[in-house]
Order: structure tokens, then C-alpha cells, then sequence
């Protein structure tokens, strides 16, 4: 589609203009923005000092994909977070950020530490204090115990207060029981720990790293000069995504830019649970020359637009205008019902594949659900593959331990490790072995396993040597991919150990990617695998920065730490490797950060309590520990009920400027447990539809 | 709203529009009918607001559906009634209120519940760790010598300890009692409090145990959710909102906490907290203190209904339609008897009216015609083996009679036994004259039947290479087709056919399907169309296209395996229900015992199918026992199971003063352990040290004795009462037998020696 005159205004702006562009989803923002780079480089504007900024990778996606369309000179345009920016510049300026910083070896390296490698160390401090009784009045597992206290010192960081006040913060807001309180001050001492013990050890964590950029790094002239003349234009695209601390940069930064294209979406703020502050976001627009919104939409249809002035109206009247229109847009709506859950996957599938043989192209069908368990995303995509359906799936949510495909990989790294003393039961090698080979089932791959395995020994036999017509049963052609397996796992034995990491590369590409192997052409597996093999990477990198220790030590204690679920948040990387047009299968939320929109929606689950309400932690809050709550002052049940109806209208007015034509309810009375659904949502609905009726 | 006649004392209930309303109800007086008709009452005459419903609580799962059924019957357009009402049981109710708002009590989104089979098992580890280190010497009769004692140690204590324990960790959780507090009133306690000390270490231990899991347990649900309420002003006021109106039923069976949550609910109060009247608030109670009967200990009071009763509005309802006048009778004259003569005048509130009435003429249902005869007390002394041949030869002969009736019109029939033991040995005396019997078990045979139905498919799926499994599994599989007697024709031909297959893969997996192999492997379907049924040949290739998903869900966590096999196999809400719950048991089991595979997970599903893990909760774990699905069959089971349910026939055995002591000279007690010094009652003095510990004054301090006497006399009631459900569980036909004990010194049990003798004045 061509540029509209509004959007070639934005884009042709002035090389030395600072526009802040506003509007809602589906307007046009980010395509004026990525003219705006076109533009840019096209005026010879060298693209290596356009910083794009986004709060997160997968925002980049739109202006990376226009990117390489036309010839441009000059290096590269530099994607970046606010936090990899961070990590960067600590990388460059470790020196002088060391000495600032507090960190007791300013001569070693630094050690940045991932999610799960910062929780790995949380864990080692934590644990003692356990035993001591901190956390006694709280029930919570132990390994969300951890992430949650890293989750405050992140917040502190991204909002931008002193760590050591997150527990009064938190204390100062609480209602309730008063026995809860002093959870608050242990979560504050185990942080207070953490961070000592990362300063001592040149370790930096995601908050000690934005931290070390924003207060030890950024006042420093050098820094600063060197920001200055390699950036001379900015676009920061969903700056309402951000924290409160990188609008705080930004401000700072802005009048050391030539040009810079700030984009706020007006129905967003999906991130507020890591700290995004939409109102320290909107507070830039006052340093921008021209301030200019973008009001119609490129992507609703006028029953959707119709749906989206009433629906968040239905979920919280107080916090959403009235709609100016009697039209419900009901029309737009369709609602598929059954009493069973399986009943309802049914429908759905039939009715995209209805779509799909209409012409539809499967890009423009999304399901959606509020959340995507194993087995519903499962149950789903078996029926959507059953009819020939291709789909894609994403769900930051799935820890790799969960991942078969990557239990798989470890179950063979251990079979050509014997010294590692780990020995697999039976049932994971058959497992290992019907993931490795490719169109090997259970039935054989147990068979097989029976005869070929013997775990005390950790021996493989060879399939020459099973009895013939058991070779028949299982097919030569499977046991030609065992005989290839098989003789690689022991030539490894006899190999110089490897890093975990390098073996499971190598696995993967001298055999596993391989024809006849299971990873051949099963994108799910080949994006397990790469981020299997990226996660032991960081941990290797965090626990052993010099590479002295025993190499495949570190491979033991890393799937000894995952099988415990210390390092199980490590997360499947990102979707993009898959094939683009597909079904997306995904949470409501992440379908909202992807910034793209779909013809058709359904929503799966709309009696689901999870459209509304936040994941309870108990040792964090992301509204209290927010930069505009006033310290001290109570967090109330009407404040729960008012945020949970503005998060619920924001998220499905999202969804609905991200639809173009068409939603479908898949509405099960009797939910995934069999239980009877009745949220908000879907009380919501019935009033939009009891209005159209009346 | 429906057809509906009200009785007169149900137009009474009927007129309620708002406020506090206690109502005594008798056996089979209609308590669910007639709230379900008052909440369709409310929703239809319009009263509620966007966002408000009727909140109904009541005891079991069973009663949920039940309730949801008879209400939507009252209105012609189901769609009148929609989301006006919500049942729930109480503990499904805390959990929507935890649910609500977890991490105001320490919980996150996800945390999870153990059921009494784990937290049993976490209770007994902290048993034994504390065995290991403690002694209980102080109490063991110090007659006993070094062998006797050491032999007690080993065998007795820790089921004693643990039983003790179990009620302790209650009770504290009842009083809201985190072991932190009790730890400071007992450093605070101006006397050592050994059992209760005991009882602190366990439970903290315990609750260590439990946080350690992410868990809690059923107590803590009902604890967590009154201390939410009692913490938050706003949310409470949300939820009073939320739910104008409080129907309860059973509420003879709650507890103070859960009293005091449906009292906040409502807005209305115990005077006890207020220090004036309930306060005002629209909440209904409706039970039957009279059948308050309790199989383990429980925190349970029916005194609490009785005061709420007595200084509220109330209404009755003494017409049921159950029994023959003959046995109601009896029934009233076991309450008289008990309220006026009982020789232990404190055991004279055991039983309260109202008298049970029959339902008067015109009205629905009708009573069974009076039958004198057919009430018939043994009193003949029989040992407890006489017993037995003595009622298995009445009922065979009984059964034997109605052989030529069709199975419609055939009776029902109850042998009702004080405990579990005595049942078995019932069944097993039947058995062998060849009487079918069926157990009335903890859980109903559905629950078991489902998790049964799981547990043969992942026994399949841990052996895939088992033909026989698979037949099993395909049967599973056409579960639903079980009461049609064509389609089990197919089913069965099929299973002959799935049983014969050499090897399966080449059934389930063909090479040829996956374009493997050069012609040896076969598609054994392919080959078999020759020789078999086109039918028998479809429900093959249907059945394999389920398998094949089954065969690749193996590598899924199990809980994602277990819910994608039940959404194949079970269409029944409760099946679903319970395959989560089972799903979610499992998850947890792998994630404690890291190296368990479908084997060890297959005899977990196994344990749970023999019911030795019950489920209490939210799912629909018993879809409610109907004794007229088992016309003209044996209904066994023990006298407290058999609460509200009702037979044609009933049978009462053991009706001595053993299982039913009047705390007579002689009378022996239970829980009064022989190795025990003085005979003390060591839970009841353990939880008598927990209440002194909350106490103020001296003069209610802990005396050692006091409370085994006291809980000697609350056994007594309980048991009256449970003669009185007993009683009247019988809709005509009626028998009652007593034995001499194991010790041949037991005498028929006062109450029984008293209805006989009333009886024979009578006759």
C-alpha cells in the first residue's frame, strides 16, 4: 500500500525535524516510521548512525524486513532495547564502569548474566536463607520464589529507584494480613545479597547493567560523546512499552540527535508488568518540534471499529468513553459454542479451515487465547496439522526443560557422555530416539530400545546385530538413521570433550539436521534446539567466563540445574525463524507485541479468568512499585478491580484494532478443567449483545 | 417458574424475602428442592443487579450438580437464569475467593492443592522425624514393661501420633493459628503444654513441607480464604455485592471458620465477635443438627446451626416423605427418648426437634404405607460371626425372593455397619452365599472409573507394544458406548480382533503409511478387509487415528498427556474435571520424584483408580451415589456414608455399646488407647492444650483428664445421632441386630435396648 500524504509528511520530515507521533494501533504509525528510515538513508543519511529503539527485539521486525528492499550505504542501522543498548555500552566502558560502579575486580571482565544465569546465583544465596526461615508465611515454588525477587531489582531499575527501596515500597502499599509484611523485608535483604554479591564478582544482571548505563555510564562525558557522535538519528518506536528510566535517557539524549521519530501507540502499555510507564512515555512529546496523531484506521472494517467503541465500554464503563455509535458491530462477531472443550478445538479448526479455502491466507488468521497451556497448544495445532493447516506457534511461557525436543538432545549428549555418570531410563532413550529419527514411532522406538539399550552400561548396540526379522519390524530404512546416530554418539565418546554447547551443534548439524532425522524439517525442534544450545551457552559464559573449569562438568551440573528448574525459565527464542504464513496459535499478549495485524481472530476461552486478571506474586507488584504511585499509600481492592478492568479494555481494544474483519468466540461452557466459565469477558459480551437486542 | 405445589411448611420457607432465616429440616424433608426453588424465586422476581447472583453452598460436589439441575428446571428459558446463581461447596467457594486474590495470602497464581492422600503422607514424614527424636514415654502406662513398651513404640505410636497430629494441624488451622503464632503463644504458656508442643512441631514442620511444594491443603484454603476476607474491607465489600443472597445447605456440617466466612459473606455476624445479635445480612441456613455424624475428626459443630437457629428467624421442616409412619415413629422416639431420659444428662442434647411428620395428604411425595412388622429388632445374642450368617442368610433369602421381578421393580437394600471393617467382612459373607454386592465406598466408582479409564491408557502407552493393552485401550476408548447393547457387540468383536494383531505396529504405525519400508512391512488393516465386517474395519481406522495422537503425546509433560487423552476418552463433565485434578496429581508426582516415567506414573493413576487417594473438592469427585441405579442389589457400607441417601430395605448391624457407648460404667471408648497411662484420650488432651493456650483466665486452664471425659461424652452424642441416620435411612423395611463383641461382653446399646422395649409396649 502507498504511503498516505500524512504518512509521507512524517516520512519527508526535515533531516534535523523531531516528530512525536501518536495514535492508536492500526493507524499507520509504524509504516510512516519506516518510510521515515527509507527516507533517511535514501538522502544518504549513513545507516549506521540511525538507532532504531524499541522495547523489545520483536518490534524491530517491521523496519528490519523494509530494510533490505532498497540499496543504502553506510554500515548497518542499529536495532537495539534500551537494556541491550546498556549492556553494550557497559561492554565498551567496562573500565570506567567498573571503578564508578562499585565492582570489586575493575581488572577481570565483566559476566552479564541472562535470566536464567542470574537465577542460577539467586538460588545459590537464597537457599541458606531459606533454611533460616525467610519466606515462611508465603507458599510459593521455589524457583518463582527467585525469579520474582530478580524481578524487583529489575523494576527497580527500569522504573528507576535505589533497589534497597523496594521493600518499603512494597510494605508502605500493603493491605491485608499483617503476618505478610515481613516477606517484603526478606525479599528486600536476599536482593540487597544479590547485588553485593554481583558487584564482588564482576557479575551484571539485567538491572545491574541498565543500572551501571544509566547512573555510572551516562554522565560521563566519554560516553556520552561517543552516543552522540555515533547516533545522529533516532526512531524509538512503542515508546509507551518502555520504563520510565529509558524515557528519563531519552530525554536526556534527545537534543544530542539530528532527527528523531518518536512513536506512542495510545491503546498500549501491554508491558506495564515489566515496568512500562505510559505516562513518563506521552511526557516526551513535549520535547519533540511537532506533535502529530494519526487518527484513522488502516485496519478495522466498520463493524470491528463499531465492536471496539463498545466492547472495552461493556468491561469498564467508567474507564472507557461511551460509544457514539448504536451499531454494536456485533455483526463482526461469531460465536462458536459447544458444552465440551475438544467439541469446541473441533469447530475452530473446521472453521479455519473453512477460511483457508475461502482464500484466505492463513498470515490473517490468529487464535488466541488468554492462556496457552501445553496441552491446549497441543490438542489445537494436532487438529490444525490434521487438516492440513500450517500454523506457528510462540510461547515465551514454555520452559525448555518441557521441551521433548530438547529432553531429547540432553538424553543423547548424556549417552555419548558416560562419564557423566547420568544414565537415562529406557523410556527417555526411546523417547530421545522417536524424536531424533525422523517417522520413527513409539512402537518401534521402544522395540528398538529394548535391544539395542542397556542403561548400566550406558551401551548401544548396533542394529546389524538384532535378529532379522526384528530388523524387518522396525524397517531398515529406520535402522539405517540408528546405525548413523549410534555410531556418531561413540565416536564422540572417544573424542576430546566438548562444551556442551559445541557437542549439541555439532549433534545437531552432522546429524540430527540431517535427512531421515527428526530435526530435518521440524522448525518447533530446530528452534528448541538452537535455544537449548544458546541457553548452555550463556550459562557456560556466566559460571566460567575464563573457560578454565572442566568442560563437561559443566555440562552435568547445567541438566542437573534444568532438571531441578533453576535455569528452567530459560524460553524457546523467538518465532521468526518460522515460516511466516501460517496460523499463529498464541496468548492474546503476545500477538499484541508483535505489531501486526490479522483478518480473522478467535478467542479461545472468553469465560477464562485469565483476560483480566494479573499473575499473583506475592513478592512483587507491578502497579505499586510504579513510578506514579504515591509511596504509602494503599494498594486497594478497588485499585485490583480498576486495574484489571483497564488492563482487560486495553488488551481487547488492542486485539480489535489489530482485526481487520472478523471475531470468533470459541466458547466452551465446560473450560479446559471442565469447569464452568463465566469471566468478565464474556459478561462483557453478553451486555454488547443484550444492547444490540434492545 | 415451574409447576411446583409447595408444602405448607415449604410455602412458609417460600415467603423468605431478606434477612436471617435458620430452618431445622428432618431427614427427607426436601432441603435441596426447596432452596433451589428459593433461589429461582429470588432470580425471577427480578431483585438482582448486573454482576450479582444467588450464592449457594452446600457440602459435596454431587449436591453442585444436583443444585444447578433442579434450578435451571424452574425456569422455561434456562437464559432467565443465567449467571444469577452460583453453587459451590465451601471449600470450592474459598477457592474462588483465594483464587481471587492469591498473593494477599502468600500464594501465587499458580499454587497448587494437595488432596488428604498427599498431605497424609507429608503429616506421616513429619510423624516419624519427630518420633525419631522425641519420646512420648511421660504418657505410656508406666505398668508396661521395656518389651511391651518398646513393641508400642514401634507399633502403636506412629498411627497414634499421626491421628493426633492430624486433628491437632486442624484445628489450629480452624482457630487461624499459623504455627509462627502458636509458637509465641506457647513460649508465652506459664506451663509446659507436651502434646501441644508436640502438635506445633508437627504442624510447622508440615506447613514447611507444604510451602516447599507450592501447595496447601483443603484446611488452608477455608483459613487463607476467612483471613482474606477478615483483611480486606474493600474486597469483602465487593464480594457482598457480588452475592446479596447466601443459601446454605447441610449446614449442620460447618465448621466456626466456615461460618464465619459465609457470616462475612452475608454481613452478618456471630454475636460472640460483635457482642450484639447477628447483624443484618440475607444468608438461609438450612440443615439438620440431628444428622451431624462425623467419620474423622473434624472441626465440625452442630451447635453452631443450633444457636443460629435459636436466636434467628426460623422456620421447619418436619414433613418428609421418605419412611413408613412405623419408622418415623421410632425415630422420634429415639429424639424424646434422648432429650427427656438419656442416663447422661449432658448427652441429652444429642438430638433436638423438630419430630419428623409424614407429608400431609395432597402433597408430594407420598409415604410409604404404614408397616409395623416390617421394623424388626433382633435381640437374640449373637456373636460377631452369628451376626454376620445370620443377616447374610436374610438377605440371600430376601434377594431370592425377588428373583422373578423385573430389576425396575425390584427394592433397594442396605447393609449399614458402624465401621469399614465390619463391612467387609459383610461382603465377603455375602459373597460366598453368592449375593452381588456393591460398595459404597469413600469416592464413587465414576471417579474410579475414570482415573481407571486413564490408567489403562497409559499402560498401554508405557507397553505399546501389547496387543492386549491396546484391546483394553480401544475399549477405554468406546467407554461410552458401555450401555448400549448393540454398539457393545461391535466393541466386542473389535477387541477380538485388536487382540489377535501380532505386531501392533503394523496396525498402529504401518511402514507403508509412512512410506517406509519395501512391501515386508505391512498396513495390517489393509490386509485384514478381506475377512471382517466393514464396521468392525471403520471403528479400526477410526481407532488408529486417536492412537497415532496418543503414540506422539507420550513425549508431552503428563499433565498435557493425561488432558489430551481425557479430551479423546471422556465427554462427562466430572470425567474432565478429575482428569485435570489427576493431570495436575501427576504433574506434581514428577515433579517430586524426578525419575518417574509412565511405569511409576501408571501405578500412581492405579492407586488413585482403587480409590486409596480420595479427592475432595472442586471437582465433581463423586457425581453422587444413587442407590436406585442397584435395584435388587446389596448397597454395603458404613452408617456415615450412608448420609443422605436413602433404601427400601436397610439392614443395622452392630448396634452394641461398643459402637455405641452411653457412658455407662463398662462402656469402653475407642480413641481411650490401653497403653496409654489412665486411660487419657491423647488427642483430646492435645487439643484441649491448644485451646488453653488461646484462653485467658485460670480458671479455664488445661487440666489433664478433662478432656477425655469431655470427649467421651461428645462420642456419645455423635453416636445417638448416628443411630438416628441409621434409622432413617429406611423408607419401609427395617432391621436392626446387635453382637456380643469380640470380647462376647458387649450388651445391645442403650438406645437399641430402649426402642425395643418401647416398641414391645407399643405392640
Amino acid at each position: 500500500m502507498d504511503p498516505t500524504p500524512d504518512q509521507l509528511a512524517i516520512a519527508q520530515a526535515p533531516l534535523n525535524a523531531k516528530t512525536f507521533l501518536c495514535g492508536y494501533a492500526g493507524t499507520g504509525k509504524t509504516s510512516a516510521a519506516v518510510e521515515r528510515m527509507k527516507y533517511l538513508l535514501s538522502q544518504g543519511v549513513r545507516a549506521d548512525s540511525i538507532l532504531l529503539l524499541a522495547p523489545q527485539r520483536s518490534l524491530h521486525e517491521p523496519y528490519l524486513e523494509n530494510l533490505y528492499l532498497d540499496p543504502y550505504t553506510g554500515g548497518e542501522v542499529t536495532p537495539a532495547t534500551l537494556g541491550g543498548l546498556a549492556r553494550r555500552m557497559v561492554d565498551l566502558f567496562w573500565p570506567l564502569a567498573a571503578e564508578a560502579g562499585g565492582f570489586a575486580r575493575p581488572d577481570l571482565p565483566p559476566v552479564f548474566l541472562t535470566l536464567e544465569t542470574a537465577q542460577y546465583y539467586m538460588a545459590h544465596l537464597v537457599r541458606p536463607l531459606l533454611d533460616q526461615g525467610f519466606f515462611e508465611s508465603v507458599t510459593i515454588d521455589r524457583n518463582r520464589l527467585y525469579s520474582q525477587i530478580l524481578d524487583n531489582l529489575n523494576k527497580s531499575a527500569v522504573i528507576g529507584f535505589p533497589h534497597t527501596e523496594i521493600g518499603t515500597r512494597l510494605d508502605a502499599a500493603y493491605v491485608g494480613e499483617p503476618a505478610q509484611r515481613r516477606v517484603y523485608a526478606d525479599a528486600q535483604e536476599c536482593a540487597n545479597r544479590f547485588r553485593a554479591y554481583c558487584l564482588e564478582n564482576n557479575l551484571l544482571d539485567f538491572s545491574l547493567q541498565l543500572e551501571v548505563f544509566a547512573n555510572v555510564l551516562w554522565p560521563q562525558p566519554p560516553v556520552r560523546e561517543y552516543l552522540a557522535r555515533t547516533y545522529r538519528h533516532l526512531i524509538y518506536d512503542n515508546v509507551e512499552e518502555d520504563g520510565p528510566r529509558a524515557h528519563d535517557l531519552i530525554r536526556d539524549w534527545l537534543a544530542d540527535f539530528d532527527s528523531a521519530l518518536l512513536i506512542y501507540d495510545e491503546g498500549g502499555g501491554f508491558r506495564y508488568f515489566l515496568g512500562a510507564d505510559m505516562s513518563t512515555g506521552l511526557a516526551l512529546r513535549e520535547l519533540c518540534d511537532q506533535q502529530v496523531v494519526f487518527e484513522q484506521s488502516f485496519v478495522m472494517s466498520p463493524p470491528i471499529a463499531d465492536l471496539s467503541a463498545h466492547l472495552p465500554h461493556a468491561i469498564a464503563p467508567s474507564l472507557s468513553p461511551p460509544p457514539s455509535t448504536d451499531s454494536t458491530g456485533v455483526e463482526a462477531l461469531h460465536i462458536i459454542q459447544s458444552h465440551f472443550y475438544p467439541e469446541m478445538l473441533d469447530a475452530v479448526a473446521g472453521e479455519v479451515r473453512q477460511l483457508l479455502d475461502g482464500g484466505l491466507p492463513p498470515s490473517e488468521v490468529v487464535i488466541l487465547a488468554p492462556y496457552l497451556s501445553d496441552a491446549l497448544r497441543f490438542s489445537l495445532t494436532h487438529r490444525l496439522e490434521t487438516l492440513g493447516i500450517p500454523w506457528r506457534s510462540h510461547r515465551p511461557s514454555r520452559s525448555l526443560r518441557d521441551e521433548p525436543a530438547s529432553q531429547a538432545l540432553l538424553t543423547l549428549a548424556a549417552l555419548a557422555h558416560p562419564h557423566w555418570e547420568i544414565r537415562p531410563p529406557k523410556f527417555d532413550v526411546a523417547y530421545a530416539l522417536m524424536q531424533a529419527i525422523d517417522g520413527l514411532d513409539l512402537i518401534r522406538a521402544q522395540l528398538l530400545t529394548e535391544i539395542v539399550y542397556r542403561p548400566r552400561e550406558l551401551a548401544l548396540a548396533p542394529f546389524d546385530g538384532i535378529k532379522p526379522e526384528v530388523q524387518e519390524r522396525i524397517t531398515f530404512s529406520l535402522g539405517l538413521s540408528y546405525s548413523i546416530l549410534r555410531d556418531w554418539l561413540l565416536a564422540q565418546r572417544e573424542a576430546e570433550p566438548l562444551p556442551l554447547d559445541h557437542f549439541l551443534r555439532k549433534l545437531f548439524g552432522e546429524v540430527l539436521s540431517q535427512p531421515g532425522f527428526g530435526y530435518h524439517a521440524d522448525f518447533d525442534r530446530v528452534r528448541v534446539a538452537a535455544s537449548l544450545i544458546e541457553s548452555f551457552r550463556k550459562f557456560r559464559i556466566a559460571l566460567d567466563p575464563t573457560g578454565s573449569t572442566n568442560l563437561s562438568g559443566l555440562g552435568k551440573e547445567y541438566i542437573a540445574m534444568l532438571q531441578d528448574g533453576v535455569i528452567a525459565a530459560s524460553y524457546v527464542e523467538a518465532w521468526k525463524q518460522q515460516v511466516t504464513d501460517a496460523v499463529l496459535v498464541a496468548p492474546a499478549h503476545t500477538f499484541l507485541l508483535m505489531n501486526r495485524p490479522a483478518a480473522v481472530q478467535f478467542w479461545l476461552d472468553p469465560g477464562s479468568s485469565g483476560w483480566y486478571e494479573r499473575l499473583a506474586q506475592p513478592l512483587t507488584h507491578p502497579y505499586v512499585l510504579a513510578r506514579a504511585w504515591p509511596f504509602g499509600q494503599a494498594w486497594t481492592d478497588a485499585d485490583e478491580v480498576n486495574a484489571s478492568q483497564e488492563s482487560m479494555s486495553r488488551l481487547i481494544g488492542g486485539l480489535l484494532r489489530r482485526c481487520r474483519e472478523r471475531v470468533y468466540l470459541g466458547l466452551a461452557e465446560l473450560g479446559e478443567s471442565g469447569f464452568e466459565q463465566r469471566g468478565e469477558l464474556l459478561r462483557a459480551f453478553q451486555k454488547v449483545l443484550q444492547e444490540q437486542s434492545s | 417458574m415451574m409447576n411446583f405445589l409447595p408444602r405448607p411448611s415449604q410455602q412458609n420457607i417460600l415467603r423468605y424475602r431478606g434477612g436471617l432465616l435458620g430452618i431445622a429440616a428432618v431427614p427427607g424433608a426436601g432441603k435441596t428442592h426447596i432452596l433451589s426453588a428459593l433461589a429461582a424465586q429470588i432470580i425471577a422476581e427480578g431483585g438482582l443487579q448486573d454482576g450479582q447472583e444467588v450464592l449457594i453452598v452446600t457440602l459435596v460436589n454431587s449436591a453442585v450438580d444436583n443444585f444447578e439441575a433442579r434450578i435451571r428446571r424452574f425456569f422455561e428459558n434456562p437464559l432467565q437464569a443465567l449467571y444469577k446463581y452460583r453453587v459451590r461447596t465451601l471449600h470450592g467457594l474459598a477457592h474462588d475467593l483465594v483464587r481471587e486474590k492469591p498473593a494477599s495470602v502468600g500464594l501465587e497464581t499458580q499454587f497448587s492443592i494437595i488432596d488428604e492422600r498427599e498431605a497424609g503422607f507429608i503429616r506421616r514424614e513429619a510423624v516419624n522425624a519427630w518420633l525419631a527424636s522425641h519420646t512420648l514415654d511421660e504418657y505410656l502406662d508406666p505398668a508396661l514393661d521395656e518389651s511391651r513398651r518398646e513393641w508400642v513404640r514401634r507399633q502403636q505410636l506412629p498411627d497414634m501420633v499421626d491421628s493426633l497430629a492430624n486433628a491437632f494441624i486442624r484445628s489450629a488451622k480452624d482457630r487461624l493459628l499459623t504455627p509462627e503464632q502458636l509458637r509465641s503463644l506457647l513460649d508465652a504458656s506459664p506451663a509446659p503444654l507436651p502434646l501441644a508442643e508436640l502438635g506445633w512441631s508437627i504442624y510447622a514442620d508440615y506447613q514447611r513441607a507444604l510451602a516447599y511444594r507450592g501447595a496447601v491443603d483443603f484446611d488452608d484454603l477455608i483459613r487463607l480464604a476467612l483471613t482474606l476476607l477478615e483483611h480486606d474491607e474493600e474486597f469483602l465489600e465487593r464480594l457482598r455485592f457480588r452475592y446479596p443472597y447466601i443459601l446454605e445447605d447441610e449446614a449442620q456440617d460447618s465448621s466456626l471458620s466456615q461460618q464465619r466466612i459465609l457470616g462475612l459473606l452475608s454481613g452478618a455476624t456471630p454475636p460472640s465477635s460483635s457482642g450484639s445479635g447477628w447483624g443484618v445480612g440475607n444468608w438461609v441456613r438450612v440443615g439438620d443438627p440431628n444428622q451431624a455424624i462425623f467419620e474423622t475428626f473434624t472441626t465440625a459443630d452442630p451447635d453452631l446451626l443450633r444457636d443460629f437457629i435459636r436466636t434467628n428467624p426460623n422456620a421447619d421442616m418436619p414433613e418428609s416423605g421418605r419412611s413408613q409412619p412405623s419408622v418415623i415413629a421410632l425415630a422420634n422416639h429415639l429424639i424424646d427418648w434422648v432429650m427427656q431420659s438419656h442416663p447422661e444428662p449432658l448427652a441429652r442434647t444429642a438430638l433436638s426437634l423438630p419430630h419428623i411428620q409424614p407429608v400431609p395428604e395432597g402433597y408430594q411425595p407420598v409415604n410409604p404405607p404404614d408397616q409395623p412388622e416390617a421394623v424388626r429388632f433382633i435381640d437374640k445374642k449373637f456373636t460377631p460371626e452369628e451376626e454376620l450368617e445370620a443377616v447374610a442368610k436374610s438377605v440371600k433369602s430376601y434377594v431370592d425372593s425377588l428373583a422373578d421381578l423385573p430389576d425396575e421393580q425390584k427394592p433397594t437394600i442396605a447393609v449399614l455397619v458402624p465401621r469399614n471393617n465390619r463391612g467387609i467382612e459383610v461382603i465377603e459373607a455375602l459373597k460366598k452365599r453368592g449375593v452381588e454386592t456393591i460398595e459404597l465406598i469413600s469416592s464413587t466408582s465414576n471417579t474410579r472409573a475414570a482415573a481407571g479409564s486413564l490408567n489403562y491408557l497409559l499402560s498401554y502407552l508405557a507397553d505399546p507394544q501389547s496387543a492386549r493393552k491396546l484391546a483394553k485401550a480401544y475399549e477405554v476408548w468406546r467407554r461410552d458406548w458401555r450401555s448400549d447393547a448393540e454398539k457393545m457387540e461391535l466393541v466386542k468383536a473389535t477387541i477380538d480382533v485388536i487382540r489377535r494383531i501380532g505386531e501392533v505396529e503394523t496396525f498402529v504405525a504401518p511402514a507403508t503409511l509412512s512410506g517406509r519400508g519395501s512391501g515386508v512391512n505391512v498396513d495390517w488393516l489393509a490386509l485384514l478387509s478381506e475377512s471382517e465386517s466393514e464396521q468392525v474395519l471403520q471403528e479400526l481406522a477410526d481407532f488408529r487415528v486417536n492412537v497415532g495422537r496418543w503414540l506422539n503425546a507420550v513425549t508431552l509433560p503428563i499433565d498435557q498427556l493425561i488432558l489430551t487423552l481425557a479430551q479423546d476418552i471422556f465427554s462427562d463433565a466430572s470425567d474432565l474435571a478429575l482428569a485435570h485434578k489427576l493431570a495436575l496429581v501427576l504433574r506434581k508426582a514428577t515433579a517430586d520424584h524426578g525419575d518417574w516415567r509412565l511405569p511409576e506414573l501408571t501405578s500412581e493413576l492405579a492407586v488413585i483408580a482403587k480409590n486409596e487417594r480420595r479427592f475432595i473438592g472442586f471437582s465433581s469427585d463423586d457425581s453422587g451415589f444413587d442407590p436406585e441405579r442397584h435395584r435388587g442389589k446389596v448397597v454395603v457400607t458404613t452408617l456415615h456414608k450412608a448420609k443422605g441417601l436413602e433404601w427400601d430395605r436397610v439392614y443395622i448391624m452392630s448396634a452394641n455399646n461398643y459402637d455405641f457407648p452411653a457412658n455407662l460404667p463398662g462402656d469402653r471408648f475407642i480413641s481411650e488407647k490401653w497403653f496409654v497411662r489412665g486411660g487419657l484420650n491423647l488427642e483430646a488432651e492435645a487439643l484441649a492444650q491448644l485451646t488453653a493456650l488461646e484462653s485467658n483466665g485460670e480458671f479455664d486452664w488445661y487440666e489433664e483428664g478433662a478432656a477425655t471425659q469431655e470427649s467421651r461424652l461428645g462420642y456419645v452424642k455423635e453416636r445417638l445421632r448416628l443411630l438416628y441416620v441409621g434409622l432413617t435411612r429406611a423408607k419401609r423395611d427395617l432391621i436392626v441386630t446387635w453382637n456380643s463383641g469380640r470380647q462376647g461382653d458387649a450388651t445391645p446399646s442403650l438406645a437399641l435396648s430402649e426402642l425395643m422395649g418401647w416398641r414391645e409396649g407399643k405392640g
